[in-house]
Formats: C-alpha cells, structure tokens, sequence
C-alpha cells in the first residue's frame, strides 16, 4: 500500500498535465468545428460520387466530416496519439525509473516480494490512466454538447469510442512495460516511448492511406480506427483481440521477467 | 574535440536504430507503391478529387502513380521520423549528463561550458546529417529501379534539404530546451510536447483556410512537399524564420547553460 501510494504521488503531476493538456486538445479542435462544418458538407456530397473501390483503398469511407461526430472521430485520433504517448511512458517507466535513479536495491531490500511491488506499482499506474480517461469522457461530451450547435448528437459511437480508451492504453502501458523488462537497460524513457507511440501511428497512417492491410495489423491505431467505430457503431472484433492477447502476454511476460530479473545496482 | 568524439561513439548506436526504423519504414513504404505504380484507372480518379479532402489525408496534388508523387508522400512521414530523432537527440544530449550522473565529472575538465555545448551540439548535427544520409541513400537505392526522371532528382534534393532544416530546427530547440530546463526529466517530454503540438497544427492547419496561419507555428508546415515539387523551390520566408528559430535558441542555450545551477 505505502509503494502505490509513492507511485501515485510520484505520477501525479504528470497525470494532471496530461489530462489537461488532452482536455484542451479537445477544445480547441470542437471549439473550430462551427467554422469548418459548411465546407464539410460540400466535401461529403463530393466524396460520396466516387466509386466505392477507390475510397476503400484510401481508408476514406468511413470519413463524415459534416456531422460534429465524424469530425470528433479526427479529434480522437490526437487524443490517441498523446493517450497512447502517455501510457508508455508510463510503462517503459514504471520499473526501469528505478534502476536509473539507482534505488532499485532500496526498494528491493523492502520485505515485500517482487510480484507485490509490481502489483502496487501497476495499480498506482492504472489508476492514474484511469483519471486521464475519465477526464477525456468528461471534456468529450461537455465540448461535443456546447460545439454541436444545438443538433442531437448520436452517442452511441462515441460511448464506443471512449470506452476503446482502456484497451488502448492498457495496450501502450503493458508493452512499453515488457520492452522495459526485456532490455538491459534504459536511460531515457521517452525515446523509447516516442517510438513505439508514433511508431505504431505511423504504421497505421501510411499503412491506411494505400493498399491492403499489412503490417499494421499490429498497430492498436489500426485495432480502434475511430472512423471505423463511428461508421460501424461497434469495434472491428477480430483486430480489437489482438490488442487483448497483446495485453495479457505483456502483463503475464512482465511479471515473470521482473521476477527472475537481475537488478543492475549503484557501483 | 574529445568530447565531439565521445559524443559520437556514444550516439551511434542510436543512429544505427533510427536508420535502421527510416530502412525499414521505406522497405514497407515502397512494398505498397509498386501495387500503384503506373496504374491508370487511379490516375483518373485521384485527379478529380476534392483539394480540402486530399490536404486532409496529406494527399495534395501527389498522383501515387509516379514516383515523384509516392515520394512526397512519403516525404512527410520523412519528417516527423527525422524530428522526432533530431529533437531527442537534442534534449538528451546535454541533458544526459545529469540522468547519469556524470555532470560534475564533465564540467569539471578544463574546458569552458560554451565550448562542451559546441562539442555536444556538432555531435548531435553530425547525427542528423548521418539520418539524412541514410534517408537520402536508402530512397535513392528503392526508387532506381523505377528509373525516375531529373525532375524526380530535383525534388528529392529540395525535399532532403527542407529536411535538414527541419531536423535542425527541433535539434536546436531540444538543445536549448536542455540546457535551460532546471530539471532534466522536463527537457525531454517538453521537447515531446512541442513535437506533438506542432504537428498536430501542421494536421489541423491544412483543413481550413481559417486556420492556415497555425502553419507558422509548425515546422512541419514550413516547407510543404507539395509546393515543393511544383515551384521548386523553398519560400524564403519560412527559411528565414527557421534560421530565426535556430539561432534564438542556440543563443538561448549558450546563455542559459552558462549560468545554470546543476540539478544532481
């Protein structure tokens, strides 16, 4: 108990800059939607006089910029990018931070076991993503309903949406915390956390934009596309697994690799 | 000059990983265009597309058929790869000492502060341009077989240079971010925050004609791969204000790391 609550004083400022910085994310985008709403119209009844081959070789099906949701489902996008940023941070330091700041043997020679610390520290983490996303529920609807202009908003893909938030950043954490556990060591987090964030964006963006589906398939951007969601009204299921079995081999593979773990000490 | 040399060996693994994410980020890349290489239908249909959509999906006037049109795709990819490498590189360089506690062993060798961060700063250019090298060679070496035409050659090397300037624009800004940052943890995921917002303005800024003045607060939008390849040529102005930035902020780090108090 005394290790999660280190954890969570330890994270806590970050975690506030965080979710506040998601927050204004999604209210400068809502915030310009009004503006950009008459052109999306125009855009939409061009769009959908081309044949349905080529917008699906483009990904550009599910996009519906004239209604305030589809417009969120690009919104969502960046709150991806920056949730999924910070879900690995979170987890490439969860231990390794330890052995940088050499008071791994300190909290080692605690009389808890390994697993024990782990746990604490995972839930500390957890918690602290969790107030992350219930800050990202709660500026969503209150921008959606003040930038909607008075139209009623569907919720249910949103609902979809927001709720694909855990996943998503369960995905990020855990294997950002086995990487962490597999290498020897790490100096800097956020290189390795810039790089498997954008990385995995990357991937999907460019994969997305020309031909069949290849390598991003292991991208959790592909797993929770939000204009797939959106159109769809429910989670593209077999991509949306993979991101599971992701999780749960990375949470299994972390414990069993810290506890067998040799612990690089001070001097 | 020792610690350029030292700076050197200790960032060439890094190197080594990033050239290698930029080989293979084009070996996928160039997987997928040699499904759309001359392929007629498409050309048709790309050609009849609506502008705002197109900006959306960084698409602009690029015809995926050609070569010259898959690399200005590409090219923007290029860049957020090579920044985020430059603006790493930069923040950690001079912020490293710290993590690692060998701050007070380097500052205390006779060489004045100025001249560590020189060192530092032209180990970490010499690491950018070593990117761009690769960059440069890996698409070179993917895009011969397609036998491009002069004008492809023209604006890979316009495209090449608009990516150096970037690089050093986020090198230097996370180079001042780590000399003037009082706690090195913060030089790091500042230098990240200004990635993230910068690019998402460089997203957000092509959609609207409202919102296009956002494009000088992205570097990514400096130098539009686009305009590249029709005017071919930079816009002078961007050049400029990217000189402007990477002065203001190696004089910033200069000034600012002479003076600084070490966080240990």
């Amino acid at each position: 108990m005394n290790i999660y609550k280190q954890e969570f004083k330890m994270h806590f400022k970050s975690m506030v800059i965080w979710s506040l910085s998601i927050a204004c994310l999604i209210f400068v985008y809502l915030a310009i939607y009004p503006s950009f709403a008459k052109d999306a119209e125009l855009l939409n009844r061009v769009l959908s006089s081309f044949p349905k081959e080529f917008l699906i070789a483009f990904g550009m099906t599910d996009v519906d910029l004239s209604n305030i949701v589809g417009f969120y489902g690009l919104v969502f996008l960046f709150v991806q990018i920056c949730l999924s940023i910070q879900a690995a941070n979170y987890g490439f330091s969860l231990v390794s931070i330890e052995e940088t700041e050499l008071t791994a043997d300190f909290l080692l020679a605690k009389p808890v076991r390994r697993t024990q610390i782990l746990t604490s520290k995972l839930l500390a983490a957890i918690t602290c993503l969790t107030i992350t996303n219930i800050v990202v529920w709660i500026s969503s609807f209150v921008f959606l309903n003040t930038y909607s202009g008075g139209k009623a908003i569907e919720t249910k893909p949103i609902i979809l949406l927001l709720l694909s938030i855990v996943i998503f950043q369960a995905f990020f954490f855990s294997v950002g915390m086995l990487i962490s556990l597999l290498v020897k060591r790490i100096r800097s987090v956020t290189p390795y956390s810039m790089a498997l964030a954008f990385g995995m964006y990357v991937l999907n963006a460019f994969g997305g934009m020309i031909g069949k589906e290849t390598l991003e398939i292991i991208s959790p951007f592909k797993h929770f596309e939000p204009n797939y969601i959106i159109k769809h009204s429910g989670y593209n299921f077999p991509m949306a697994w993979i991101s599971v079995s992701a999780i749960l081999i990375s949470v299994v593979g972390s414990y069993v690799l810290y506890s067998k773990r040799n612990i690089r000490s001070a001097v | 000059m020792n610690i350029f040399f030292r700076e050197l060996k200790t960032n060439f693994k890094s190197l080594l990983i990033w050239g290698g994410i930029v080989m293979f980020f084009c070996f996928a890349g160039f997987e997928k265009f040699s499904a759309y290489y001359n392929n007629p239908e498409l050309l048709v249909i790309i050609n009849s597309m609506p502008k705002a959509l197109l900006s959306a999906f960084d698409m602009n006037a690029f015809n995926l058929t050609t070569i010259t049109g898959f690399f200005g795709v590409m090219f923007n990819f290029f860049a957020l790869i090579l920044s985020i490498a430059a603006a790493m590189w930069g923040s950690d360089i001079i912020s490293k000492e710290e993590r690692d506690k060998t701050v007070e062993f380097s500052l205390s060798l006779p060489v004045t502060r100025s001249k560590i961060i020189t060192a530092k700063t032209l180990a970490a250019f010499v690491n950018c341009i070593g990117l761009l090298l690769i960059t440069w060679g890996i698409t070179l070496a993917a895009t011969s077989k397609y036998q491009p035409d002069s004008e492809f050659y023209n604006f890979l090397s316009l495209g090449m240079l608009a990516l150096f300037i970037m690089q050093t624009i986020f090198l230097s800004i996370g180079i001042f971010l780590g000399s003037a940052m009082k706690q090195y943890k913060r030089a790091g995921s500042l230098a990240v925050s200004i990635l993230l917002g910068t690019y998402f303005f460089s997203v957000i800024s092509g959609m609207s004609d409202k919102l296009e003045f956002l494009k000088y607060f992205s570097p990514f939008k400096y130098f539009d791969s686009a305009r590249l390849l029709h005017e071919s040529r930079l816009d002078m102005t961007f050049v400029w204000l990217s000189v402007a930035i990477i002065v203001v902020s190696l004089i910033g780090a200069y000034s600012t790391y002479s003076k600084r108090d070490l966080y240990i």
